[in-house]
């Protein structure tokens, strides 16, 4: 399975956690679309990837989960941020900030002469 | 705590995953119709739109797999799998389940069995408290009846005093005492020892208290400590009996607790006693005597105290009695001391034996491990396509190892439980075969580390036989099924290792059948050897008129032997009786008694070791009665006895060793030695007036002592009395009136030992008996299974060679030649096979040697005949095979 992984697992979670938060209580194909349109379709989301990984966030209980009637009366799972959930993101954006701005200050063009 | 949390949820999912799947599959499909309006809500058409949406969704099947993955136990649920496969996949092939199965059960249950028995006899630790740093201390000489001679008490007391490696040395005598209680009686074996046996032995009470140091000497209340067992037995294990009253030989004993249960040597005891219940015991003669040697030694080693630093001292102190007290120890006789780790003790008669048996038993194992590797490996061949399909469609290659490791786990493990309900069975007899070899037996069990064992060995079978089969190498896979999938020839590297396996279970096969074949020719030669009786129809029956305590009681002695003449006459007016007399012991049993003897006007050589001869009494007829021949001379008669002239009958050994080459009738001879001095016996001299054949009394297998026979009447009947009788035809028979007689003029005295002559002869002979039977039975099996294995393996030759049989055959050979193409193929494996077996039996028989009698190894006779049997029955499985091969129609083969 890992080769056709389109997303690295890691920031899966941070994204559908992030989405949760902006978007509120969602299902999975809302999330999924979400995550695409954001990513301006540079990602796209089997659903072998997403719904392990939002199964996997339940479990660990940072988001919970609800049968509802969707917009167009559709039955539809709905997935929500719990605080727990709240926190983590919190935890993880800025965990991923912190290392995003080592790896891109890694990566810069450095001045001549600077020392390592 | 979050990853608590997600693996609690794991469980739950695991639980409820039925129902969630259901869940599952609704939130796919509802998302899989949210893509789809969406995709017709851009303008698409509902067909494309569908398959748009399938293609984005990666699979709802992979999908669900995933979320399964991420929500139960994954590795559970698919080691049920394997299991469920595993069953199935066995179940298509009954035949090969069933063999495989039942052989592994054999090879299993065998040494499962065993090895209870090994483990409760030899290798548990002793219950005791630092059960490994107790030794026992032997005293041995040579001569008959020399192996193990005990101590005296000036002994036990230079060696408590000179031996700084021993922290504490416990002391008892082994003593017989009889129990009367509500009018019955019985023998019981006692132990007398010093207040601090206990102590130095590491035991503890169940209830009440042991023996201490103020219940020694004399003037102090008689005190016992029964034994876990007898107190089980007689009194049913009630706590109350503790503070009641016994009454031993006629003095009440106090029951003062009951001690732990525990093996004792040489042999088991009912009770302990502190010596006060035996005056003999704290006499002078007792506590002076050197030579007059009565007592065991136990011996607790010292802290940071070795068994060689005990020998060596122990050494050093018997050479210093030695030199010291020169009378009582005659150098040409070799007196030593041994210092014996307890355990080892215990164990020493069931060592040898035990440890043929788990060999016999580990051969069988490793034949029939053999075997099935030998059947997995054929049907690997057949399986090797199965495989390469299996892979082919994306299982890797763990998972299929898995799936082979999980099916011989299936066989192992059933194996092992119907192995175990054989053992379960198989111990039941063993333990009664070790009872005769070691005081340990009912400490054999069906226990926790036995089943460990047994579950221990299936898995490490399972895991071998798993990984005997070759997979595929990754990659491969494309290159076997372009070659047009099926090859049924397997590999060069598998058929050697299948020849081998056979080589090696012929081998095997081989040493077990010589093994079974020694010992069962061991024992009809031991069954053969003549007792020296010239009848079996005689019973014996040993009854105890008069206490040991009682010795000096003239009174008593004189009525004991009216009473015994009373049953003797009465008995002979039974129908069916030819005659019946009175004496001890009875034919067949070793005497306890055993005397220097001197013969008039004959000094011994220097270097010469002491003549011994045991003490036995006979009344007149006794020897009529018995069947024991009279050589010369004549047998006692009402005249001899107490006032008339000293006579006595010896036996042909006894000539041989004083009078060779002369006639002993008129000859005088005399019991002799320092230790006279302790007995009851006179050293007066003896006229000889008739000799008589040597009785094997000292088991079938020892040779005959030499014996002297006194006259009964003169002799105290305290050292003991029994009733020989001659039937016309079954003595048997005669049991039941007998015994009535008997109970009838002695109601409270205990009748022990009722046994046919034939009955005690078959007791000396059944331990060899059922070892033979064992290894015979092992050796058996070990042919039928290596028969099995050399047949599979050519039927299996011919499976792959039925192309180039065929070819051969439309070339012109005909059936013989073929039949005796693969009949050689499997002769020579046999041969091989035989060869080797033999070698190794040959150099395994010195291992046996120990519980051979007669003829040493090697053993021609049963070498040849081992060989020859193998060699049949080997041949024997080869011609079905090649039956079938001379059958094949090359006109269908070069078809196909």
């Amino acid at each position: 399975m890992a080769d056709k992984l389109e997303v690295q697992q890691g920031t899966l979670a941070l994204m559908i956690l992030k989405t949760l938060e902006v978007l509120g209580p969602l299902h999975g194909y809302g999330v999924a679309r979400r995550i695409e349109e954001t990513s301006r379709n540079r990602l796209t989301l089997n659903y072998g990837t997403l719904y392990p990984a939002l199964l996997k966030l339940q479990q660990e209980g940072f988001v919970t989960a609800e049968w509802r009637q969707s917009e167009n009366n559709r039955r539809a799972k709905y997935y929500a941020l719990t605080p727990a959930g709240r926190k983590q993101l919190a935890r993880e954006a800025h965990d991923w900030h912190q290392t995003a701005e080592l790896i891109a200050a890694f990566l810069a063009p450095r001045d001549k002469g600077e020392a390592l | 705590m979050r990853h608590l949390r997600a693996a609690l949820a794991r469980i739950a999912g695991f639980l409820t995953r039925h129902r969630a799947d259901d869940e599952l599959r609704e939130e796919l499909a509802s998302h899989l119709d949210m893509e789809v309006a969406e995709n017709v809500r851009r303008g698409m058409h509902r067909d494309e739109a569908r398959r748009r949406a399938l293609m984005a969704s990666g699979g709802l099947t992979v999908a669900a797999e995933a979320v399964r993955a991420q929500r139960g136990l994954p590795w559970l649920e698919s080691v049920a799998a394997d299991l469920r496969f595993a069953v199935r996949t066995l179940r298509r092939t009954p035949v090969f389940t069933a063999v495989v199965v039942v052989t592994l059960a054999l090879g299993i249950g065998a040494n499962t069995a065993i090895f209870s028995v090994v483990r409760g006899v030899l290798l548990k630790p002793l219950p005791n408290r630092d059960g490994a740093r107790l030794v026992y201390l032997r005293h041995s000489m040579d001569g008959p009846g020399g192996s193990n001679i005990a101590f005296s008490v000036p002994e036990v007391r230079d060696l408590r005093t000179g031996v700084p490696a021993f922290a504490g040395l416990a002391e008892y005598s082994p003593f017989s005492l009889t129990l009367r209680e509500n009018g019955d009686a019985v023998h019981i074996n006692v132990g007398l020892v010093t207040g601090n046996f206990f102590e130095v032995m590491g035991l503890s009470p169940v209830i009440g208290r042991l023996t201490r140091p103020s219940d020694d000497g004399p003037g102090v209340p008689p005190v016992i400590v029964l034994s876990h067992e007898f107190w089980l037995q007689r009194f049913g294990g009630d706590p109350g009996v503790v503070g009641t009253q016994l009454r031993l030989d006629g003095k009440p004993v106090t029951v003062i607790g009951v001690m732990q249960p525990a093996p004792f040597f040489p042999g088991r005891v009912d009770a302990m006693l502190n010596m006060v219940i035996s005056e003999h015991h704290l006499s002078a003669q007792m506590v002076e005597g050197r030579t007059h040697r009565m007592t065991e030694i136990v011996a607790r080693l010292a802290p940071g105290a070795t068994v060689q630093r005990a020998r060596t001292e122990v050494a050093t102190v018997d050479a210093r009695m030695q030199g010291e007290f020169k009378e009582a120890y005659d150098p040409a006789s070799h007196y030593r001391v041994s210092v014996i780790p307890f355990k080892d003790a215990l164990g020493e008669r069931a060592r040898l034996t035990l440890w043929l048996l788990m060999g016999a038993a580990a051969f069988v194992m490793i034949i029939s491990a053999a075997n099935v590797a030998n059947l997995t490996l054929m049907r690997g061949v057949g399986k090797e396509h199965e495989l390469v399909t299996r892979a082919a469609l994306g299982a890797g290659i763990g998972r299929l190892r898995r799936l082979l490791l999980m099916e011989n786990l299936v066989l192992a493990l059933t194996g092992a439980a119907i192995g175990t309900l054989i053992a379960i069975a198989g111990v039941r007899l063993l333990v009664s075969l070790a009872a005769r070899y070691s005081p340990r037996a009912n400490e054999i069990r069906l226990d926790g580390t036995v089943l460990g064992f047994t579950l221990a060995l299936s898995v490490i079978l399972a895991l071998l036989l798993a990984f005997v089969s070759s997979l595929p190498r990754e990659g491969s896979f494309a290159s076997v099924i372009a070659g047009g999938g099926r090859r049924a020839s397997g590999n060069v590297r598998k058929q050697r290792l299948q020849r081998a396996l056979v080589i090696a279970q012929v081998a095997v096969s081989v040493v077990l059948l010589a093994g079974a074949g020694l010992l069962t020719r061991t024992m009809l030669r031991l069954s053969n050897v003549q007792t020296g009786l010239t009848t079996e129809s005689v019973l014996t029956m040993e009854v105890q008129l008069l206490d040991f305590t009682s010795a000096t009681d003239s009174a008593a002695d004189a009525a004991a032997k009216q009473t015994y003449m009373r049953m003797q006459r009465e008995i002979l007016t039974l129908p069916g009786v030819i005659d019946a007399a009175v004496g001890s012991p009875m034919p067949l049993r070793a005497s306890i008694v055993q005397l220097e003897i001197k013969a008039e006007g004959k000094s011994r050589e220097t270097g010469e070791a002491v003549p011994t001869a045991e003490f036995r009494t006979a009344s007149p007829h006794f020897f009529h009665a018995a069947g024991i021949p009279l050589l010369t001379g004549r047998e006692f008669t009402d005249g001899d006895g107490p006032g008339a002239q000293h006579v006595v009958v010896v036996n042909r050994a006894l000539v041989d060793r004083l009078f060779p080459h002369e006639d002993p009738i008129g000859k005088r001879v005399a019991w002799t030695g320092d230790v006279l001095r302790f007995t009851p016996f006179s050293g007066d001299w003896r006229t000889i007036v008739g000799v008589v054949g040597n009785t094997r009394d000292g088991g079938l297998d020892a040779p005959p002592r030499a014996v002297m026979y006194l006259p009964f009447a003169e002799e105290g009947a305290f050292v003991g009395g029994g009733i020989v009788i001659r039937a016309d035809s079954s003595a048997a028979a005669l049991t039941v009136e007998a015994t009535r007689i008997v109970r009838r003029i002695a109601p409270s005295t205990p009748i022990e030992n009722v046994m046919t002559i034939a009955q005690i002869k078959d007791e000396s002979v059944s331990p060899r008996r059922l070892n033979a039977a064992l290894v015979s039975s092992f050796g058996l099996l070990a042919l039928v299974i290596a028969a099995v294995g050399i047949g599979g393996v050519l039927a299996f030759s011919v499976s792959a060679r039925t192309n180039e049989i065929g070819i051969r055959m439309s070339l012109g050979a005909d059936r013989g030649r073929v039949q005796r193409m693969i009949l050689s193929e499997g002769g020579v494996l046999l041969a091989i096979g035989l060869a080797a077996g033999v070698a190794a039996a040959y150099l395994a028989a010195g291992v046996v040697r120990g519980l051979l009698f007669g003829d040493a190894p090697p053993d021609p006779v049963t070498f040849v005949g081992v060989a020859a049997m193998m060699m049949c029955i080997g041949l024997l499985a080869c011609w079905i095979p090649a039956l079938r091969a001379s059958r094949i129609d090359p006109a269908i083969i070069m078809r196909t």
